[in-house]
């Protein structure tokens, strides 16, 4: 058909069930294959990326290279990347498809200056395989050829290098043709990037990686992986189980689960997982991996152990367990989930034990529950004690432990600073500093200079500076403003007009540009204890997006036009508009109008009393109105059965310099649910708006129902103190919470709403045409749509949204051309993603939260300090002993009744407790230790006193250790504020860790002056916003096992 | 597992094609004297064979015999060396039987019967080498054997598969995409009526995008059409050179 076309016929051998089998193939040449070259003279059509002119050549790897050595070439400094089509292929072939993502997201991304050349379907750069010859050869000749093609294509203007690792290859070749260099990749980087130190020492980790593997020994330790058509038809038959592979984190030598994908269709005693024990049967397979299962015989099973063993002892396992599980041993692995790990170098001493010469190094990883890596490395001496990130390479089955190769150095462990960036990478996120060009490409006129030109954007915005009155509530000193409010009554009293304004990122963030991937590739801003990551640079986060008061504005709104009386909705309008906000209030000074207390408005100031008077007027009918519709939205939500988790909220207290000094309680007001409840209802109309308008490509939320087997820790514990709690819905669960109060111990219904957090299942982000209509339900809010919209300054997902409604919208008005939308694969693609940053944000954001409460004991003496000894209540009862919770500090642990000599704690008569010999004895809502002074009971909700103190590693995080001094509450010789209903504890637990955090950075600082700098550096703001902090807590606690109870309306989020 | 990525992302299929070109199409018309109409067709590596013999008086069950218009009698059937693994029966499977109603019904809407009553065509298709669209080669090639037989046809008969893959429609699929899983679909159309004579799809689609791959087949169908026109022109003026003299 087509006239550039060019037929040949290739002849492949396959050999398919072993048996011979011959595959005929066509294979289309043609003449045209663009070249992705911004100097190329023949016209190619090239659209998408392209290399840039201004180079000095273009390198072009071997297959080899590829293969082996693709992280060097990610290194963005490396520009003019050429990437052969034969070359993906074979990192496809013999890497699979994870690696070969990797090169695909690579050559899609605008930031790195590579192409792929379709060499093998260009007519003179293909070169078919000639008889007899090896693959490598042919490979290593295609690319060859494409090089020569390239230098000829660009006339001779541009020179090519080609690297390869075979040095056959470099002596045939590098004489053939004048601009056509082929050179090793070693000085390739010599000669080219001497100053790249960072791929100079990539490489050399990499290449004496891979030397290694090539001398390793022949003795086996695992057995061999099945081939792939094996697996593939074992699992078809049902033979073998595919499956996800867990480790459990406090037994990770011996205990790991796989957890199944499609649960319906199995049997049911398959629906908890199969049981891998022991590193044989899990035969190299690691955590996250993708692996494949075969059932051990019945008489194999095991049980899984429950007693609280903190990887001490081992033996014990075998006494109670409980009913045995179907355990399995691993037998192939379909997709590897390496990543990169942080471990830590042993000190000196350890490695000597090791042998010495070939310089091979145990590193152990910090999370517990990958095995050792083996790192072959020159500087052993020179890393000790530090904390590098490595990469695996391999774990072969004659091998104990995985090799990998270091690729950065973190720092010395214990380190403020490393310690942080640690908890990044192992939760896999990456946050450099925006780059030149994606500040220079955000909208960024000088500062005097206004940077709204209300005029071009006038025709196509409605203007409500006039007409509104908008203005926001958001806590004291908040910069980024992305929500505001409006309303007003219509047609003399009859109707309502609520409207909602939100930041409009997308007119400043276009898709695609470089700023929109790099908030995407973050998908959410992150928030530790200390610091924070903007998703977007601060000159849209802080001032052009944000919602300031008094100046001009873009906005997406939402407007309902209401019935005075009933409330009902006449009319939704959405769309784009320009708002000056009038006033910018903060929600106690909002309370305080509300509540008609005498107030200083900082907006009217300036005005004379008179006028004063008016306009506060005004602002006060307009909260009023507000109250009243957000009561009614409320109490609609709750007839459906909205849930309402109690939590706390707190607030940060900023000085002049913007520096935290103090966190106070958030008085819980009522105007805080106010503005909750009208962004929820503005989510929901947008959810509900964008779901039918694209029913198959929309970005929704949903929150799945909790499943029923996970309330029954909450059932049992509830009874033990003779309430009855009913799951069956959410309204049940919601009457049913209220009603378990015990007068006496405000804690125990805190506690219970803390497991039901712990029961309830992850909201996720999803496009509608994955799921059925009736999965769209929202369980924690009751609503049958929800979506996120509100906060697009920093939430990837809201700037998704605001996109298709924008598109919506434009759909409304003409029938004209829109802008093609992503399709449902890619949104949900998008959706998995954003999923998996936010789990990777609470992680980080929990991980870093315990790293500054260990920092804070750390600096106390257990023994000594009276602060290290707090009042703990139990919630769960072990083997050995129990869970308890520390309201103070917020702290959850597990406190041991039995010790490793077998003692166990007795209690005296003025309840202090001490080591003894003694047995222990576990029932369903207490625990009792035997021993020759008597018995002493713990029950469960019972107040007794630990001392709190560090447990320090060397190569993990540190953690937390309680210990039983009392069998009685606490009471603390300081005079304590009355503490209504335990809230006050909590925040003076995020009180202390805030005000420590910021000491500890000061002390840090002030012993190494230097790390002052780069601490800057890596804060990029100095200006925590607690309030975004403590908003992201509060979905945190929705899901997270160990999350403080912080846990706010579950709603909102 | 690793399934095959049938369309990169620079938009090139596994032979080097792009999404709406077709395989290589060569054909030849009159190959076999004894016949009525025979034609030889080649497709990419797909490989058909295409006999005519009538309209002539009904054989066999002269009961079959219709009493306005010609009966169409079709079969199909692969050559035992047509595939990778050498097939045991070369027609009269269920598969075959298939395929020779699907072809007698193309042939039913195209050819037209109602000049010949009382009488029979027999159009036979042989697949000499199998590597997918082998419905569209037969239809295809089987069409030049009709026309060489001099039977009138309301227009030429033009089929094509088309597969959807990431969304994109691909035409004319060979056997490896279409054993990797592509829902595909045959669509046989007179071209310049743009009338379909037959539209086959066994596999799962939304339908929000049969449409687009309708749309993707008719064009497809056209393209073929254009190059069978050309070959009947070559044809007819080799013949007229050696009569006409």
């Amino acid at each position: 058909m087509s006239q550039q076309q060019h037929n040949v016929l290739i002849l492949h051998l396959k050999s398919c069930r072993g048996r011979k089998v011959r595959v005929v193939r066509e294979h289309y040449l043609r003449e045209r294959v663009p070249c992705y070259s911004s100097v190329c003279q023949a016209d190619c059509v090239n659209d998408g990326k392209v290399l840039p002119g201004d180079l000095t050549h273009y390198v072009v790897p071997d297959v080899g290279v590829v293969v082996d050595y693709l992280e060097i070439l990610e290194d963005r400094e490396l520009q003019g990347v050429v990437f052969t089509q034969t070359a993906c292929q074979a990192v496809q072939h013999s890497k699979g498809r994870r690696q070969y993502n990797r090169l695909r997201n690579l050559l899609k991304d605008p930031r790195h200056d590579c192409v792929l050349f379709a060499n093998e379907f260009q007519e003179y750069s293909y070169c078919p395989r000639e008889k007899g010859e090896s693959q490598e050869k042919w490979q290593t000749r295609c690319v060859y050829s494409a090089a020569v093609w390239y230098y000829n294509h660009l006339a001779g203007m541009m020179d090519v290098v080609m690297i390869t690792e075979d040095q056959e290859a470099v002596a045939q070749y590098s004489s053939l043709n004048s601009g056509v260099y082929v050179i090793s990749v070693q000085d390739y980087l010599q000669n080219f990037w001497p100053q790249l130190q960072a791929a100079h020492d990539l490489y050399g980790s990499i290449s004496q990686a891979l030397q290694e593997k090539e001398s390793e020994g022949n003795e086996r330790e695992f057995s061999e992986h099945l081939p792939a058509e094996v697996l593939e038809a074992g699992i078809k038959s049902g033979r073998y189980i595919q499956g996800t592979l867990n480790v459990n984190k406090h037994r990770a030598q011996t205990e790991a689960f796989i957890t199944m994908e499609d649960l319906s269709n199995k049997n049911t005693d398959m629906s908890c997982g199969v049981l891998v024990y022991g590193d044989k049967n899990r035969n190299r397979a690691m955590q996250g991996d993708m692996v494949v299962v075969e059932l051990l015989p019945k008489s194999e099973w095991r049980g899984k152990v429950t007693a609280l063993t903190e990887g001490q002892g081992d033996e014990k396992s075998g006494e109670d367990e409980s009913k045995p599980l179907p355990t399995g041993r691993v037998v192939g692995i379909l997709q590897r989930h390496w990543r990169d790990y942080v471990v830590t170098f042993p000190p000196r001493e350890g490695s000597q034990s090791q042998s010495r010469n070939s310089q091979r190094i145990l590193a152990v990883p910090w999370d517990r529950r990958i095995p050792k890596i083996r790192i072959s490395t020159q500087q052993a001496d020179a890393l000790q004690d530090h904390r590098v990130v490595v990469r695996i390479d391999s774990w072969e089955s004659t091998s104990l432990y995985p090799n990998g190769h270091s690729v950065r150095v973190l720092g010395r462990a214990g380190e403020l600073e490393t310690e942080v960036q640690t908890i990044l990478i192992e939760n896999c996120i990456h946050v450099p500093p925006f780059s030149d060009a994606q500040v220079r490409e955000d909208v960024c006129p000088s500062k005097t200079e206004p940077h709204i030109h209300v005029g071009q954007q006038l025709a196509e915005r409605r203007d409500l500076r006039e007409s509104h009155l908008v203005f926001s509530i958001d806590p004291k000193g908040c910069e980024d403003v992305d929500d505001t409010l409006s309303v007003r009554s219509l047609a003399g009293g009859k109707l309502l007009e609520l409207g909602v304004h939100i930041a409009d990122v997308t007119h400043f963030v276009t898709e695609g540009s470089l700023t929109d991937l790099e908030a995407r590739t973050r998908a959410t801003t992150y928030y530790l204890a200390d610091r924070r990551y903007d998703m977007l640079p601060a000159v849209l986060s802080a001032d052009l997006c944000s919602l300031l008061g008094g100046v001009d504005r873009y906005a997406m709104s939402v407007l309902w036009e209401l019935d005075a009386h009933t409330l009902a909705v006449n009319k939704v309008w959405f769309g784009r508009t320009i708002i000056r906000s009038a006033y910018q209030l903060h929600y106690e000074l909002a309370q305080a109008i509300l509540n008609g207390e005498p107030t200083e408005v900082p907006e009217l100031a300036q005005l004379g009393s008179e006028e004063k008077d008016t306009k506060l007027a005004q602002l006060t009918q307009a909260l009023e109105m507000l109250t009243h519709v957000a009561r009614h939205l409320r109490a609609q939500r709750d007839r459906g059965g909205a849930l309402e988790l109690e939590g706390v909220e707190v607030r940060a207290q900023l000085d002049e310099e913007r520096n935290i000094t103090a966190l106070v309680p958030r008085q819980p007001l009522e105007v805080h649910e106010t503005v909750a409840e009208c962004m929820i209802y503005a989510n929901h109309w947008v959810a509900r708006k964008i779901q039918e308008t694209f029913p198959h490509q929309a970005l929704l939320r949903r929150h799945p129902p909790p499943r029923q087997e996970f309330f029954n820790l909450l059932v049992e514990s509830a009874k033990a103190r003779g309430f009855t709690i009913d799951t069956r819905s959410n309204k049940a669960l919601a009457d049913s919470l209220d009603q378990a109060v015990d007068p006496e111990d405000p804690l125990v219904n805190r506690l219970l709403r803390m497991m039901t957090t712990q029961a309830m299942s992850e909201a996720l982000y999803f496009s509608t045409g994955t799921q059925s209509i009736d999965q769209y339900y929202h369980y924690g809010l009751a609503l049958d749509r929800y979506t996120h919209f509100t906060s697009p300054i920093r939430r990837y997902a809201d700037i998704v949204v605001h996109r298709l409604l924008t598109v919506a919208i434009a759909m409304e008005g003409e029938v004209g051309p829109v802008k093609a939308l992503a399709s449902n694969k890619e949104l949900e693609e998008m959706a998995q993603h954003i999923n998996k940053k936010n789990r990777a944000a609470k992680r980080a954001q929990k991980l870093s939260t315990e790293l500054f409460q260990c920092l804070y004991f750390k600096e106390r003496d257990p023994q000594t300090d009276q602060r290290c000894v707090a009042d703990a209540v139990i919630y769960s009862i072990r083997d050995d002993g129990m869970l308890v919770f520390v309201p103070e500090y917020g702290v959850k642990g597990p406190v041991y009744l039995k010790n490793r000599e077998g003692q166990v704690v007795a209690a005296g008569h003025d309840g202090s407790c001490e080591w003894q010999s003694g047995s222990v004895r576990r029932y369903p809502d207490h625990i009792t230790t035997a021993s020759s002074c008597g018995s002493s009971t713990f029950r469960l909700f019972d107040h007794i006193t630990v001392r709190i103190s560090v447990h320090s590693t060397h190569c993990h995080a540190d953690r937390i250790n309680l210990e039983v001094i009392s069998n009685r509450p606490y009471h603390s010789t300081e005079p304590q504020q009355p503490r209504s209903q335990g809230r006050c504890q909590l925040v003076q637990e995020v009180v202390r860790l805030a005000e420590e955090a910021h000491q500890q950075a000061q002390e840090k600082a002030a012993r190494r002056p230097k790390l002052s700098r780069e601490e800057r550096e890596f804060c990029q703001s100095k200006t925590p916003n607690l309030y975004s902090l403590l908003e992201e807590i509060r979905e945190e606690a929705l899901r997270d096992l160990n999350m403080v109870p912080q846990v706010c309306f579950l709603l909102y989020k | 597992m690793a399934g095959l990525e049938l369309l990169s992302d620079q938009g090139y299929r596994l032979d080097g094609r792009k999404a709406t070109e077709l395989r290589k199409v060569q054909a030849r018309m009159g190959v076999f004297a004894q016949a009525d109409g025979s034609a030889y067709l080649e497709q990419g590596n797909t490989k058909a064979l295409a006999v005519v013999y009538g309209p002539h008086e009904m054989r066999g069950s002269r009961s079959r015999t219709l009493h306005d218009r010609a009966v169409i009698n079709c079969q199909y059937s692969m050559a035992t060396f047509s595939t990778a693994e050498r097939k045991r029966r070369p027609h009269g499977d269920r598969k075959s039987t298939e395929m020779s109603l699907h072809l007698k019904q193309t042939f039913e809407a195209a050819v037209m019967t109602q000049l010949y009553p009382r009488s029979q065509i027999d159009i036979y298709v042989k697949i000499l080498q199998s590597d997918g669209g082998n419905y569209s080669v037969c239809v295809n090639a089987a069409t030049l054997a009709v026309i060489d037989a001099g039977i009138p046809m309301r227009d030429y008969v033009c089929a094509c598969t088309v597969g959807f893959v990431d969304e994109t429609p691909l035409a004319d699929l060979c056997y490896a995409e279409e054993s990797g899983g592509v829902s595909s679909l045959a669509l046989a159309l007179l071209p310049r009526g743009g009338q379909i004579a037959l539209l086959q799809m066994d596999a799962r689609l939304h339908q929000d995008h049969l449409e687009t791959l309708i749309e993707a087949a008719m064009t497809a169908c056209k393209g073929v059409s254009k190059v069978l026109d050309e070959v009947v022109r070559q044809h007819l003026q080799e013949v007229s050179v050696l009569t006409g003299e």
